[in-house]
């Protein structure tokens, strides 16, 4: 029985470290994140951004981003506009009150990093990958949406932009 | 006639600029809100008085060109013209870094109408030394 105890210690030290090295690939996204979107008029950002980073340059097999907004938190600057935007007309944040973007992939890039995964906004789902860079413990990424994929206020296409750019910059720390 | 046109201006500039000043400390107490990178000592008090002299150069005009109907015609344009104004701060668009803009046309419409308040306080005052 004394024989076992080391390679029993050994064995658990083994399996401890590597929740470590799982542990360490997990970041905390940091305050200074901004997630803005800009379709002309309107132009704006959302604020509630909350979500698990797990990211490693080095096994981006097991990196993975799930992550959320609060729609409830956007600003185009103007509070009609934001009581518009929250509105059942557009997309209806007591109803659907997050977007969630969960990757299923992340592949190496020539410029930087894809994340493949859903984009849900609206009670829809649609897949979409967000290029980004990973820069100094800060995330960069930038894709388009087209609000009419996610069914929100089709009945006007032309009440401004039907496209947005979407901007994310989110500074992490483990 | 100027003379008294200017400083009716004048008087009614100052008494809307404090009139700015007392809202705006009561708002943003009230509502724990912050627009001072956008309305402050500076705004309130440069609006107060650009609306006001602009007021006087109007009256002015209007009182030599028409005597007492251009009296009659500049309180309607100037009553008319402050109410249509109310739009103003419901389409203004702030900066992303100020938060809860939904507060802003609360703070800003009431200023709207100060200078015009301001000035038909005042007018007895120019109207009795006649």
């Amino acid at each position: 029985m004394k024989k076992l105890i080391y390679p029993v210690a050994a064995l658990a030290l083994l399996v401890a470290s590597a929740f470590t090295a799982i542990k360490s690939q997990d970041w905390k996204i940091s305050d200074g994140y901004s997630v803005k979107f800009d379709g002309g008029d309107p132009s704006g950002e959302f604020s509630g951004l909350k979500g698990t980073i797990s990211f490693d340059p080095n096994d981006l097999a097991s990196s993975k981003f799930s992550t959320s907004i609060d729609v409830a938190s956007i600003n185009t600057g103007n509070g009609m506009k934001n009581t518009h935007a929250k509105s059942d007309k557009w997309f209806d944040a007591e109803k659907y009150p997050t977007i969630k973007f969960t990757s299923s992939s992340i592949t190496k890039t020539a410029t930087g990093y894809a994340a493949a995964g859903a984009l849900e906004m609206h009670g829809v789902q649609k897949p979409v990958t967000i290029p980004f860079t990973f820069e100094n413990n800060v995330f960069k990424g930038s894709f388009e949406v087209n609000r009419m994929d996610y069914n929100v206020n089709t009945a006007e296409p032309n009440h401004g932009g039907a496209k947005f750019k979407v901007d994310i910059t989110v500074p992490v720390t483990k | 006639m100027f003379k008294k046109a200017f400083f009716h201006g004048i008087a009614a500039s100052v008494l809307a600029a404090i009139a700015a000043i007392i809202y705006n400390h009561i708002y943003v107490f009230a509502t724990e809100t912050d627009y001072s990178s956008i309305i402050n000592y500076g705004s309130m008090i440069g609006f107060s008085f650009a609306v006001c002299l602009l007021a006087t150069f109007i009256y002015a005009g209007l009182v030599k060109w028409l005597g007492k109907k251009g009296e009659i015609i500049f309180s309607f344009v100037f009553s008319i013209i402050s109410f249509a104004c109310v739009i103003i701060p419901f389409a203004i668009t702030l900066p992303l870094t100020i938060k809860m803009p939904e507060f802003f046309p609360g703070l800003t419409v009431p200023m709207v109408f100060f200078p015009a308040m301001a000035w038909y306080t005042v007018r007895p005052l120019f109207t009795l030394s006649n």
